[in-house]
């Protein structure tokens, strides 16, 4: 059965008994290709299917999924029951025209299994051809998927989108000390070179030939595009419409106000060609698009679903349950290999372990690094070990002291240049 | 489905071929604030075939059942283009077994829905209602009943129910730019009873969320920590059983060589456990999701590393016992070396006695999380007393600890006499499963504490 047709008879099953309502049916399939200790170990298939309806009864929502086409009865049933004590809402689902933002190629399509399994081997051994003793770890995947969203509204889209990601990472393994590091690159193309994702990973490794101590004390840190979300994670809780209609965001009655350091410019996106979280439109069928968050460090607009959006009296901005699409940190005027060479005494981070178990919301963090590095006069001199890293996101945010003028796509969703943040406190067992 | 089954396999050519297929339904009901945030219900099917030839794996996860004997089909062709050695699984009887859910509480399938957020509302108001500096709370109930059938290759067929429900009920405080956090919860693989009853939790909830608005955080250093037991049983999963499981090292020549068995790796009062066959707990299986029973595994005995854990294929390749734990979140994953039930076992030292001769510590209590990156692990505890002179002071927030695996556990100065346990789930390879973590209290040396100065 098409998803079109699935999600018609979805439709007209519901559409005498509701205010409004929207299916979404949607299958997927990917193949992801693993290899552990330096040899391909498995390829998994999987194809999956999934069909949500969310209907609104006399102001209340109800929302169901299911598998199978053949349980539509049951999700048209589940979704009005819930209805009776569901979330009071005060909006119909939108008819608006889709955004341009391109999210499939065909190129993904065509890719065989073959091609991602010599991808593997090809970062394997040139990660091996660095340093044999590293046990390596690679992966490559490619999926597409298709889906359809219909509505009582009117709305009526079908869309089509492919992923495609490559990434390696190795452990190292010396007496009494393990470092593990890697990199991985996914978008909508499959256009990945595994010889850049791999040098990406042999670099973390070869700035961790030597382990060095580190002071205890305030410091300059630098965070490299992979190790921002350290700031972004609060900052996302911080942003999101819902906690600050409820006043759980920090940020909550700052429109206008100054957030963070001139330098600093943030903007959500969900149309951004290729990217992982861009699409013609979020879960409630409002279209993506681009919104300024953050805008030489005053805090601009908030990211609205539509039932928020409609509470605050708010433009919705096309992001499901008020979370991040892509986020873009504009470029700033220091290159990037200069913020480094300025840096007299820090540390520069790429991974954390512990972040988010605290308490993100009110900006506060404390995590390991877990993949950290030391500067000295300019130079990384080693890797950094059994060290934590704290302080206060707003804070930091204000403390900002320079930002790379060459931003650049990490694994996932964001496109940040690295940015320099002074004095956070650095707490290690060995510099005390 | 059993025929169903036996006729999939007849389409396998590997060395060793199974299928699990799920059927689930559950429920979600979330407050956030005031108002009602998430009603759903979902219903939904799959399976994945798994296949190994010459040791290399093959699997197919699929929604549409009609797919079964494809996907099969699909799972030995794949393990076919990756398989390049000897097969090898560690042998294992093969069973026939047919279990129900025992519920012998109130089966929450039979709970209608208004009386499922009338509970969870009952809870959120209570928070909502507690302190005029309580901005907002979350309250998240949920529930869901899996069936599952499982058949392999070697003849083992099993057929399992597994009931899951919880509640989680967070408040949060302000003042200001401050904003705490605290969750208390309740989780089983029992009927609605569990979350019946909670309305003192909650109200602890609040209570801990506004005091902590005028905790000042924890200042960053290197302490004497005592961990209380639900702390501690994190410390015991996170630090000691990830290192356990036997997936990470199996093929790593290096890491086996720092993970011998027979190496020390803590003090004598430090003895951990993996146990998936206590009674009740959350980490508990009859079986794992490869047909292996579970069973009592001795991970550090008096300090010294004694056991793993192990799916079939690191048992045979290390040549150490089946410990039956290799565990699949649902019916889209591959089963992986998971924790059931790990817990410290208790020593003799009261917790009184703890306390004594602490100069300047650090009391941690109750925990919002924790990660390992092999050797190095790090925990937050959901807040914490400062220890001065041997007596509790001052209430502190934003206590994280971090450590290091050839180090902490040989820094343990003190086992409690007060083992308890905790329920949650446990996060690994993109999978979550059920676990149980239990402990006494405990006192480490030297533990380097986040936060500022």
């Amino acid at each position: 059965m098409k998803l079109r047709d699935i999600a018609h008879m979805v439709l007209e099953k519901v559409s005498s008994k509701v205010q409004s309502a929207q299916v979404v049916a949607s299958w997927e399939e990917s193949t992801p290709v693993s290899f552990e200790a330096d040899k391909l170990k498995a390829i998994k298939t999987s194809r999956t299917v999934s069909i949500g309806l969310k209907v609104i009864v006399e102001g209340r929502l109800g929302e169901s999924h299911v598998t199978d086409p053949e349980d539509v009865d049951a999700l048209v049933e589940k979704a009005l029951e819930a209805t009776k004590f569901g979330r009071e809402v005060n909006y119909t689902f939108p008819k608006e025209e889709p955004p341009d933002v391109k999210l499939y190629d065909g190129a993904v399509v065509e890719v065989p299994t073959e091609r991602l399994v010599e991808s593997c081997r090809e970062m394997l051994e040139l990660v091996k051809d660095y340093n044999p003793d590293i046990t390596v770890y690679a992966y490559a995947s490619k999926g597409v998927g298709e889906s359809h969203v219909a509505n009582t509204s009117g709305l009526d889209f079908g869309d089509e989108g492919t992923g495609y990601y490559l990434g390696v990472h190795g452990e190292l393994v010396r007496e009494g000390d393990i470092l593990m590091a890697g990199y991985g690159r996914g978008w909508r193309r499959a256009e990945i070179d595994p010889s850049e994702v791999a040098g990406r990973a042999i670099e973390k490794f070869r700035m961790a030939e030597r382990v060095v101590e580190v002071r205890s004390g305030r410091m300059p840190v630098l965070f490299t595009p992979e190790g921002l979300e350290v700031l972004l994670l609060s900052l996302k809780l911080g942003l999101n419409g819902k906690n600050v209609l409820l006043g759980s965001s920090p940020l909550s009655g700052k429109l206008g106000e100054r957030i963070a350091d001139p330098r600093f410019s943030l903007t959500d996106s969900g149309v951004e060609d290729y990217r992982p979280s861009s699409g013609h439109y979020d879960a409630d069928g409002v279209p993506k698009g681009r919104t300024v968050l953050v805008e030489e460090g005053v805090l601009r607009n908030f990211l609205y679903d539509l039932d928020t959006a409609t509470k605050a009296g708010r433009r919705p901005t096309g992001n499901t349950a008020c979370s991040p699409n892509n986020w873009l940190i504009s470029a700033g005027n220091t290159p990037n290999d200069e913020i480094l060479r300025d840096l007299r005494e820090g540390v520069v981070v790429y991974d954390v372990l512990g972040l988010g178990q605290g308490n993100p919301i009110s900006g506060e963090f404390s995590v390991n690094l877990a993949l950290g590095y030391k500067v000295e006069d300019g130079e990384v001199v080693g890797r950094v070990k059994n060290t934590m890293l704290a302080g206060n996101v707003y804070e930091a945010l204000m403390r900002i002291s320079a930002v790379g003028s060459s931003p650049e796509w990490t694994t996932g969703s964001l496109c940040a240049p690295p940015v320099l943040v002074d004095g956070l406190y650095v707490v290690s067992k060995e510099g005390t | 489905m059993r025929e169903r089954l036996e006729d999939a396999l007849k389409y396998g050519k590997a060395d060793y071929v199974e299928v699990r297929l799920e059927e689930l339904e559950a429920t979600t009901v979330a407050f956030k604030g005031k108002e009602i945030d998430t009603l759903s219900a979902s219903k939904a099917k799959g399976g994945i075939a798994r296949a190994m030839v010459r040791g290399g794996w093959g699997m197919a996860v699929f929604n549409d059942l009609k797919e079964l004997s494809d996907a099969v089909r699909r799972a030995c062709e794949l393990a076919g283009l990756v398989g390049s050695e000897e097969a090898s699984l560690a042998e294992v009887e093969p069973v026939q077994e047919v279990t129900r859910a025992e519920l012998r509480g109130r089966d929450f399938r039979g709970v209608p829905l208004d009386e499922k957020v009338r509970t969870a509302k009952e809870y959120n108001d209570i928070m909502l209602g507690h302190h005029p500096k309580i901005e907002t709370t979350e309250t998240r109930y949920w529930d869901s009943f899996r069936r599952v059938w499982y058949i392999n290759s070697e003849g083992t067929y099993i057929e399992d129910e597994r009931p899951d429900i919880s509640i989680y009920m967070t408040a949060i405080a302000r003042e200001g730019d401050k904003v705490q956090k605290v969750t208390e919860r309740a989780i089983s693989h029992g009927g609605f009873e569990t979350v019946e009853g909670l309305q003192e939790r909650a109200e602890r909830a609040a209570r801990r969320s506004v005091e902590l608005l005028s905790a000042p955080p924890v200042r960053g250093g290197v302490y004497t920590v005592v961990l209380d037991p639900r702390l501690a049983g994190v410390f015991a999963h996170e630090a000691f059983g990830h290192l356990s499981e036997a997936d990470f090292v199996y093929e790593n020549p290096r890491l086996k060589e720092l993970l011998v068995l027979g190496r020390r790796f803590g003090v004598e009062e430090v003895s951990i456990v993996d146990d998936g066959t206590i009674p009740g707990l959350y980490g508990t299986i009859k079986y794992d999701d490869e047909g292996v029973p579970a069973r009592k595994t001795y991970l550090l005995r008096e300090g010294v590393l004694v056991g793993r854990l192990h799916n079939r294929e690191t048992s045979a390749k290390m040549g150490e016992p089946l410990t039956g734990n290799a565990r699949a979140q649902g019916y889209s994953s591959e089963p992986i070396v998971r924790m059931t039930n790990t817990y410290i076992e208790p020593g003799e030292v009261r917790f009184e006695d703890m306390l004594s001769g602490i100069k300047l510590g650090v009391y941690a209590i109750d925990m919002v999380g924790g990660q390992t990156m092999m050797e190095m692990f790090t925990f937050s505890a959901g807040w914490g007393y400062m220890i001065r002179d041997g007596r509790i002071e001052e209430l502190v927030r934003d206590v994280v600890l971090t450590g290091n695996l050839f180090e902490t556990l040989k820094n343990v100065e003190a086992v409690g006499d007060d083992l308890r346990w905790d329920h949650g789930h446990c996060g690994k390879g993109g999978q979550t499963a059920p676990v149980s973590t239990g402990s006494p209290h405990i006192r480490i040396r030297n533990v380097v504490v986040g936060g500022r100065r």
